[in-house]
């Protein structure tokens, strides 16, 4: 049939605006907001306007229910489990980051602030259900451009306009390197369409490993290592988030890691739900190297970013620094998940004794003894993004412009001057370093547990999984050294300033919030792992129950 | 409502919202005390003082109403409960639905709760007796001007919290929530023993109590760990019993795993080795005293291996232990509290030498059916709870009017006095000694019963179970004695009050002597009424399914409970001789006098056996030597990890220069990073 008119592909793309809704309604509350906002600029009006944008698309993302498109192998956009957790990670992100910026929002730019805010989340939640190359830069662009305006909205001082120039021109070649991997994908297998890249590299990987296409995913990871803040693509950190201002730098340090790995993910092959009845691959086992630069990636980019962390004076570099190692603790997650074909062969051999017998006779168990790497990312994602927006909160929220919080001794005393700040910035520095009972170790312990409990008699890997989430441990013991040391600060020194008090209350109020989230998935973590078990789709054996005994 | 969940989570609900509640009602001063406390005491000495004293005065008037009014109203809800159980008939029990806490890999951990006959008559216990102290409390911690005490808020927020923690134990149904509130219940216990902060005494036995107990939960914990791995992964308790009732792991394992569990309870029960924290606990206000001596705190251990019979009951091994350590406390506390000057230190040797009887009988668990020893050691916790409360709480009285002097030497003949509380100690006093009739006589019976019943029986251990009889038997005589010499000292002879007391020393005001007078008539006749000629105590608790379960495992035949006259007998004329020996020798009231020959023997248990002295000398002693020779080890240690701390910062100054500020450079990184990358890949591909 001439596809041109194949009802279902028809269907399928006509379907498309249906399945990006909430993101409509983002940027189209944005658009208003940008062209109203020339015309009356006032915070309360559009603050007001965009949180009603925000939980418009709330209330669209919970009411449409999605519709999967019959062609996967055209569908530019796919509702998938990791698409839906995607939107309601930015959604809420979004939802929070209005608070978080409230004091750097005046009235000369709280439009344009509000609505490339709106923007950036939309990106984000775009990423998430990207099924095309296309779909996923437009996507990612989605993220980076309002980023580059909100670096600038309130640049007052040469650093903010010096951070602000400095991420534009990198993100720019970062995003050059990333079309250039695209372009060879489009050439090696003739689609744009993820689905179709992702099977026909699997298969011809399967048979011969193909280098062009490990030229191409190289240059990827390349590019979206910019985002992730991976070493030796982590040098813009330091500086824009000294720089820029702490609501924006709190985004970027956030959002485009969330996009980035989700990207990364998807193009990786790791999220694509294994067919029933056939064997399982990745289009970049263990085999292909590809696992192996990830480790290393890993490993380098936790290690320099610790130790870069232990000698920064300033609160804001740590955090960067500290933004650069967790970036390495999160793709210990892709490492970990791309031994997944491995630890089905396992499984399939030593299936029965852990296997839960099944209604029907057959044991139908997850594949997993241990944890996944892509359920274990998500969790480290959210957990990740509630401390450190909550950490850059604090930091805006006692950041006035007679005293502005730069190095750590700013917050020597805080505990007594301001006791609120300081537990809450206690609780973000504990769950950085993720001491129990905080979602930060909830993360550190699925991501270690599931690097540790990885097939480890594979010829390609060998013990390379467990010696990542050793040097991950050791790793997490160098960064206690400088969270605690904010934490000593805080507490034990007394104040070198006076304390002044700041009027940034929803600031606060977010802040103050996202401890209360860090500690309760901390204390009862099973909500958000279950969300994200059901999101990282897990291959299951199933087997006859005959064979098993 | 009758739901027993609903009513056992109400309960739950209520004394949280009172612990909540109060904790408010400081302005948060008890919340940050708590918080500080446990980083530095001396840090939450200072901050207490500065907090405590800007609390509201009316506030800090009503801050015990919110747990009086929870305990009162749970203790109603509690008898409800215990209605519903019983009516609900045979091998009754509700498990809550499972709430799934963490889940990774084999790791699950599902809460429930779980109301059975067991835990519906612990809760039942336990905030009855609370309600009436808490009522006490709130007159005990004033001054002789009725203001209230200077931490008062403090003190019923963690009593609050206390309570809670023990009814959270009792309805856990997973090992791990179960340890949760164990856990609760000794960070409470650190709080109140050592309410008094700032006296040394105080700050150092609220140390030692959390230490020593500390110790077990180590076991206990490690305990859990390998009943874990034996039990199929299960850290639910109704799963874990059926995975071993199904697949009985290997005898030496189940052994350790009983152990190291029992571990965990000789600490928070204060059995030998480990009940040297109990005496010292005293220095916290006597109310707390009794709350811990009585319904929460050491019946913990007891009620955790009453809880585990499933798994005791198919060790003989282990159930002998548990005899073993049982017998050596009794006897042993029991000699240490003959010679005691001390009041309170008699009792609290007391309550130790009672918790032996509990495990006395509960390590007859294989010998004779479980459910009979579990019955025996509960029905005993019962009435103890009951008489200990009341000789505790009635020793809080005379120490309240001798101004805080509580050495018996310098006073007596408080007879005239306080008669009400001399009225009520007597009761007390009566039934711990075992005289017939009184609560404490029949579940004393009922314990020697059951080890009479072991002896005769077929276990492996059934010669031990002789042995302990005897020692059984030795312990009530000397029980009665030191009751009663503590009474006869205290309230007979002529009245001399210590000058702390002023001139006149009075009864306590109602709020305290009413406590009293309940809690007397439940000394009295709770025993009679539960259990000698209605059988309606163990019928209860024999509704028990852990304890049937047990009963199957253990194989051990039932036997009906039927009174004994000769135990009875002998039991009678040793509680009616010690009290006559006491009477002869004290019944004049006045100093003591020691007959010469027997001055050794008093220096003996006057000085507790010199129980701390040996291990000071070997445990302290040592341990203080180990210390100072890792710290030594630890200089070398603390070098070397300071130069390979060194390192990360050399090399972080090492790589720092990399990060110039200049955009090209690092756009020129950047790509000759994705350059190494490349090449790494090719390189590995062409070789």
């Amino acid at each position: 049939m001439n596809p041109l008119t194949d009802p279902s592909v028809q269907q399928t793309l006509k379907g498309v605006f249906q399945l990006v809704l909430p993101e409509i309604v983002l940027i189209g509350t944005a658009c208003v907001v940008f062209l109203l906002g020339c015309l009356h600029n006032r915070r309360w009006l559009w603050f007001v306007v965009s949180l009603l944008g925000v939980v418009a698309a709330g209330v669209v993302a919970g009411v449409v229910k999605p519709v999967t498109p019959p062609v996967m192998t055209v569908a530019p956009i796919i509702p998938d489990a990791t698409a839906a957790f995607v939107r309601w990670v930015a959604i809420i992100a979004a939802y929070v980051f209005l608070f978080v910026s409230w004091p750097e929002v005046d009235r000369t730019n709280a439009a344009e602030y509000y609505g490339c805010l709106l923007v950036a989340a939309a990106g984000v939640s775009l990423v998430g259900r990207a099924n095309d190359l296309i779909t996923l830069f437009l996507a990612l662009e989605l993220l980076s451009i309002p980023t580059y305006i909100l670096l600038y909205l309130p640049a007052r001082t040469r650093a903010n306009q010096e951070a602000a120039v400095k991420y534009f021109l990198l993100s720019v070649m970062s995003s050059g390197v990333l079309l250039f991997g695209f372009s060879y994908l489009y050439g090696l297998t003739g689609s744009t369409n993820l689905t179709a890249i992702v099977d026909g590299v699997t298969k011809a990987n399967a048979e011969r490993l193909s280098p062009m296409a490990l030229v191409a995913i190289v240059l990827v990871v390349a590019a979206v290592g910019f985002r992730i803040t991976a070493v030796p693509f982590h040098f813009y950190a330091p500086d824009v988030y000294e720089g820029g201002p702490a609501g924006v730098v709190a985004q970027l340090a956030v959002l485009p890691k969330i996009a980035g790995f989700v990207a990364l993910a998807r193009v990786l092959g790791l999220l694509t739900a294994p067919r029933p009845g056939e064997p399982f691959h990745l289009p970049f086992e263990a085999g292909t190297q590809v696992p192996l630069l990830l480790w290393l990636l890993a490993v380098v980019t936790m290690s320099v970013g610790n130790v870069l962390a232990l000698l920064q004076d300033n609160v804001r570099r740590m955090l960067a620094y500290s933004s650069v190692a967790h970036g390495g603790y999160m793709l210990i997650g892709l490492v970990v998940a791309s031994s997944l074909p491995d630890a089905v062969t396992h499984q399939t051999m030593t299936v029965g004794r852990y296997g839960a017998m099944g209604v029907d006779g057959t044991i139908s168990t997850p594949v997993l003894a241990a944890v996944g790497g892509v359920e274990a990312l998500l969790v480290y994602l959210v957990a990740y993004g509630a401390m450190t927006i909550g950490a850059f909160a604090v930091v805006l929220y006692l950041t006035t412009p007679d005293r502005p919080v730069e190095s750590i001794d700013d917050l020597a005393g805080l505990g007594r001057s301001h006791p609120v700040s300081a537990a809450t910035m206690a609780v973000f520095l504990f769950s950085l370093i993720g001491l129990p009972a905080t979602a930060g170790f909830v993360g550190k312990f699925l991501l270690f547990v599931g690097a540790f409990a990885a097939p480890a008699d594979t010829p390609a890997m060998r013990n390379l999984y467990q010696s990542l989430a050793v040097v991950a441990a050791v790793n997490a013991a160098v960064g206690a050294y400088y969270y605690l040391r904010v934490i000593g600060v805080m507490y034990l020194r007394s104040p070198i300033r006076p304390p002044v008090s700041s009027r940034a209350v929803p600031t606060l109020i977010a802040a103050v919030a996202l401890a209360g989230f860090t500690l309760f998935f901390g204390l009862y973590p099973q909500p958000l792992i279950k969300a994200a078990r059901k999101a990282a789709p897990v291959p299951t054996v199933t087997k006859p129950a005959g064979e098993t005994k | 409502m009758s739901d027993p969940l609903g009513l056992a989570l109400t309960i739950l609900g209520l004394l949280l919202a009172a612990t909540v509640l109060t904790a408010l009602l400081s302005g948060n001063a008890a919340v940050r005390t708590f918080v500080i406390a446990l980083a530095s005491p001396k840090a939450a000495a200072q901050f207490a003082l500065r907090s405590e004293l800007t609390i509201n005065p009316l506030l800090v008037r009503a801050a015990h109403w919110p747990l009086i009014v929870a305990c009162g109203a749970s203790a109603v809800l509690a008898v409800q409960l215990l209605l519903t159980v019983a009516a609900a008939g045979d091998s009754v029990r509700f498990v809550s639905d499972p709430l799934t806490w963490f889940e990774a890999g084999k790791l699950k951990a599902s809460f429930t709760f779980v109301v059975d006959p067991l835990s519906s008559i612990m809760l039942a216990m336990i905030t009855f007796i609370a309600t009436w102290i808490a009522i006490f409390s709130s007159g005990y911690m004033r001054d002789e001007h009725h203001r209230p005490d200077r931490g008062y808020v403090r003190y019923f927020a963690v009593m609050s919290l206390f309570v809670f923690s023990m009814c959270g134990l009792v309805l856990a149904n997973n090992f791990l929530l179960l340890v949760g509130f164990w856990e609760g219940v000794g960070l409470c216990s650190y709080l109140l023993i050592g309410y008094y902060y700032d006296k040394p005494s105080a700050a150092a036995a609220a140390r030692k109590a959390f230490l020593v107990t500390r110790l077990g939960d180590t076991g206990f914990i490690l305990g859990i760990f390998l009943l874990w791995t034996l039990g199929g992964w299960h850290t639910d308790l109704t799963a874990l019993f059926d995975h071993i009732q199904k697949n009985p792991p290997d005898t030496a394992a189940l052994t350790t795993a009983c152990l190291l569990i029992f571990c965990g309870a000789v600490g928070k029960s204060a059995q030998f080795p480990l009940y040297v924290w109990l005496p010292d606990a005293m220095e916290g206000p006597t109310p707390v005293s009794a709350l811990i001596h009585a319904a929460t705190m050491v019946t913990a251990g007891v009620y955790l291996v009453a809880r585990c019979a499933p798994l005791f009951a198919l060790v003989p091994d282990a159930q002998a232990v548990v005899a073993w350590i049982g017998g050596i406390t009794a006897i042993l506390a029991a000699f240490i509290a003959l010679a005691q000057t001390d009041l309170k230190r008699v009792l609290a040797y007391s309550t130790v030498s009672q918790l032996g009887y509990m495990f006395l009988a509960l390590g007859t668990m294989g010998a004779v059916a479980p459910v009979f020893a579990v019955t025996a050691a509960m029905f005993h916790l019962f009435t103890h709870a009951f008489f200990k409360a009341l000789l505790f709480l009635a020793s809080g009285s005379v120490m309240h009017a001798m101004g805080g002097v509580i050495d018996m030497r310098r006073f007596s003949g408080l007879r005239k006095v306080m008669p009400v509380t001399h009225l009520t100690f007597l009761c007390g006093a009566a039934a711990l000694a075992g005289l017939p009739l009184l609560s404490g006589f029949w579940s004393k019976d009922m314990v020697l019963e059951a080890l009479q019943l072991g002896a005769e029986g077929s276990h492996p251990h059934a010669g031990s179970f002789y042995l302990l009889l005897l020692v059984a038997l030795v312990t009530a005589g000397m029980t009665a004695f030191y009751t009663f010499r503590a009474y006869f000292l205290t309230f007979w002879g002529e009245v001399r009050t210590p000058e702390e007391a002023g001139h006149h020393a009075h009864e306590s005001p109602a709020v305290m002597t009413v406590p009293l007078l309940v809690l007397a008539v439940g000394a009295v006749g709770v025993g009679i009424v539960a259990e000698p000629f209605t059988h309606w105590f163990s019928g209860f608790l024999g509704h028990t399914p852990a304890l049937q379960l047990a009963g199957r495992l253990a194989g051990a035949a039932d036997v009906a409970h039927h009174f004994n006259w000769g135990l009875a007998g002998v039991s009678t004329l040793l509680a009616l001789g010690g009290v006559g020996v006491a009477y002869m020798a004290y019944g004049t009231g006045g100093p003591e006098r020691v007959p010469a020959p027997l001055e050794p023997v008093y220096a003996l248990s006057r000085n507790k056996l010199y129980v701390d002295e040996i291990y000071y000398a070997l445990v302290v002693k040592p341990a203080e030597w180990l210390a100072f020779m890792a710290r030594v080890f630890d200089l070398f240690l603390d070098s070397l990890a300071r130069l390979l701390a060194a390192v990360p910062r050399f090399v972080g100054n090492w790589v720092r220069p990399i990060q110039n500020g200049l955009v090209q450079f690092y756009a020129l990184s950047m790509a000759l990073g994705l350059a190494v990358f490349l090449s790494f890949v090719v390189f590995r591909i062409s070789r």
